[in-house]
């Protein structure tokens, strides 16, 4: 099922590189659905997910996680760039240490069984694939 | 200095080097003073520029240092900044209002206008999340201008110096050289004998071509005036050769007078008519005109003085009595200028003699060589003139008229009556002093005039001589003897009148009443004899 989605995925991105982006394939930022946390703004996640702010609205350190499957149409969605910019910009902070990364994980599965053992983690997902547990704070129209 | 100042004051090139100098100093003052401020702001132009392309450069990186608010990435970012030479100093002021980095290369050093740069969040371009402000290095700067200014001074000083030189080669070359060898073949020309100055070469057709020609023409017109002049002064040679010649050589006396009445030339004929020796040398030693003419000194020195003014001609006529001889002398002057006078001198006393002769005789009686009627008239009219202005002196008038004259021409014939006639004119003459005066009027009538004759004493004694030398008897033809008998009558003008036409008929009246008293006597007029 995963490389059929993933094909499907490649093919609509071949198809929005060719024609207008299916209204459908937008991106859902979520939460566990315990958190508390009812909505964030875009601002809030570029702040989170940029590395500004460590802190969630509900005053806990928020734990963002990066998918790799999304991550490309994430950041594209998010701050219109592309993923080496976004490497680009994480090497430059390596150093100076005041801001990390968010962490690295490679399957959506991995990503959801974060998100539900976290209260504080943030995570992305195709909207149209969002599970019943966890709760939308924002989506992000492609 | 002033050796300076006198190689300005003689040499051409020099003046006008300095003043192509000084205008194109001032010139290049004004220029560079022009270019330094145009280059400043230039400079400052492009520093801001410069500036800009700076922060251009660090901004991503500002970016993400303001948009975590990392104090130490800003801190970098300012440290790069200030490392470039026109930076001086470095702010970071966050949105939130907090100071994320500053820092100043130069504390001392003076910022010029700041370049502030808002910068955007690294992720939402619309959203501002910090503000840099850069001052520039205004020291720096300065330098620049300074650099740049130094340059142009330097190229404008060797612009200066290159173009007096040239103007010193130009001048000297183009104007100096072709003047001084102008004026100096000028001065070795001799122009009176119509030599014509040379233009230099390759000046023939300019300007000094110009005055080469201007100065040839002004010889021809120099020569050409020398010679009318010389043939003037050649014919005026002539002229005065001839006129010396007519000055020396003629009969009449030429002379020249000056304003105060001194003879200051005259020809040999003029010495030879006053006596003057023909070396006088009148030029030294000039001699009053009066003192040459004599009589009446003062009216002539007078006369010639006024004529001066008058500018008229004059004639007189003037006798000079020199030893034996009396001579005439007819005078002309006429002015030639102002102050001299010349004259003209004639000897006329061959023409005076002769007119004087002539006078005499119309006057004369043919007969008896006494004066006529005519005669007579005139020397009453003389005398009547004289008793006018010396009324106090008196004067004689006698009549006389001979007795039984008629008897005698009809006896003896006319002849003999002309002798005796004579012969009473004689005796009358030699009785009479120089100034009376005898004539006979017509027939047997005879006329005297005693002047100055105040008392008629006088005039009996003069009669009584007269009447005994009278009675000695004239002889004629051999032994034929007659005498001669006269009644007289006498009338004194000033005693008896003071008309001398009266005094004639009073004298006549007086003259018939002799002839009633006897003849051969003499009576005075007397009013009662009218009666």
């Amino acid at each position: 099922m995963n490389r059929v989605q993933r094909l499907l995925i490649a093919s609509t991105l071949s198809a929005t590189l060719v024609a207008a982006v299916p209204a459908s394939a937008d991106i859902a930022v979520v939460v566990n659905a315990g958190s508390g946390i009812d909505r964030l703004t875009r601002s809030d996640v570029v702040n989170i997910f940029m590395g500004r702010y460590r802190k969630l609205p509900t005053g806990n350190v928020a734990l963002p996680v990066d998918s790799s499957s999304l991550k490309a149409r994430f950041y594209r969605a998010l701050v219109d760039k592309d993923l080496a910019e976004i490497n680009s910009y994480w090497a430059r902070l390596v150093f100076s240490g005041e801001a990390s990364p968010p962490q690295q994980i490679v399957s959506i599965g991995d990503v959801h069984q974060l998100v539900i053992q976290n209260m504080n983690a943030l995570g992305y997902v195709d909207s149209s694939q969002v599970p019943a547990d966890m709760h939308v704070v924002l989506t992000l129209s492609e | 200095m002033s050796r300076l100042l006198l190689l300005l004051h003689t040499r051409l090139a020099l003046r006008t080097t300095a003043i192509i100098l000084l205008i194109v100093t001032l010139l290049g003052v004004l220029f560079l003073a022009l270019a330094v401020y145009l280059r400043a702001e230039s400079v400052q132009r492009e520093q801001q520029s410069r500036v800009q392309e700076l922060l251009t450069t660090v901004e991503r990186t500002a970016q993400i240092g303001c948009f975590l608010g990392d104090r130490q990435l800003a801190q970098e970012v300012t440290d790069g900044l200030l490392s470039n030479n026109i930076v001086s100093a470095v702010r970071i002021d966050s949105s939130d209002g907090t100071i994320l980095a500053s820092g100043r290369a130069d504390p001392e050093g003076e910022p010029a206008a700041s370049v502030v740069r808002d910068v955007s969040s690294p992720f939402e371009p619309g959203t501002s999340v910090c503000r840099i402000t850069v001052a520039p290095d205004q020291a720096y700067i300065d330098k620049l201008v300074a650099q740049a200014s130094n340059f142009i001074g330097g190229a404008l000083l060797l612009q200066l110096i290159g173009i007096g030189f040239c103007v010193v080669l130009v001048v000297v070359k183009f104007v100096t050289r072709p003047i001084t060898g102008l004026s100096h073949r000028l001065s070795e020309l001799e122009a009176e004998t119509g030599q014509q100055l040379q233009a230099p070469r390759g000046n023939k057709d300019d300007e000094i071509g110009q005055l080469v020609i201007s100065v040839n023409a002004m010889i021809d017109n120099l020569v050409q005036s020398l010679g009318e002049e010389r043939r003037l002064r050649l014919e005026r040679e002539v002229e005065e050769r001839r006129y010396r010649a007519i000055f020396d050589n003629v009969e009449a006396g030429i002379f020249e007078l000056d304003s105060a009445g001194f003879v200051r030339s005259a020809n040999p004929a003029f010495l030879r008519l006053f006596d003057m020796a023909s070396g006088t040398d009148l030029e030294r030693h000039p001699v009053a005109f009066a003192s040459l003419v004599g009589d009446g000194e003062g009216e002539m020195h007078a006369f010639a003085v006024d004529d001066e003014a008058g500018g008229y001609e004059r004639q007189w006529e003037v006798a000079l009595d020199s030893g034996e001889r009396q001579r005439w002398i007819s005078l002309i002057l006429s002015p030639l200028e102002t102050g001299r006078l010349q004259g003209v001198a004639h000897d006329v006393t061959e023409r005076r003699k002769a007119a004087d002769a002539a006078e005499r005789m119309a006057m004369t009686d043919a007969l008896t060589g006494l004066g006529n009627r005519r005669g007579f008239d005139h020397r009453l009219a003389v005398m009547a003139r004289h008793h006018r202005l010396y009324p106090e002196r008196c004067h004689a008038l006698i009549t006389l008229d001979f007795d039984h004259f008629k008897q005698i021409n009809d006896t003896y014939g006319h002849p003999v009556g002309d002798r005796a006639l004579c012969h009473v004119g004689d005796i009358l003459a030699g009785l009479m002093r120089q100034r009376d005066y005898v004539a006979r009027l017509g027939g047997d009538e005879f006329v005297v005039l005693l002047e100055g004759c105040n008392q008629r004493s006088d005039v009996e004694v003069v009669l009584e001589r007269f009447l005994h030398r009278l009675r000695k008897p004239l002889e004629v033809e051999g032994d034929i003897e007659i005498v001669i008998g006269v009644s007289i009558g006498i009338a004194m003008v000033g005693l008896d009148t003071d008309d001398a036409e009266q005094a004639v008929r009073f004298s006549d009246i007086a003259m018939y009443a002799a002839k009633r008293a006897g003849r051969n006597t003499w009576r005075f007029y007397e009013p009662v004899t009218q009666s």
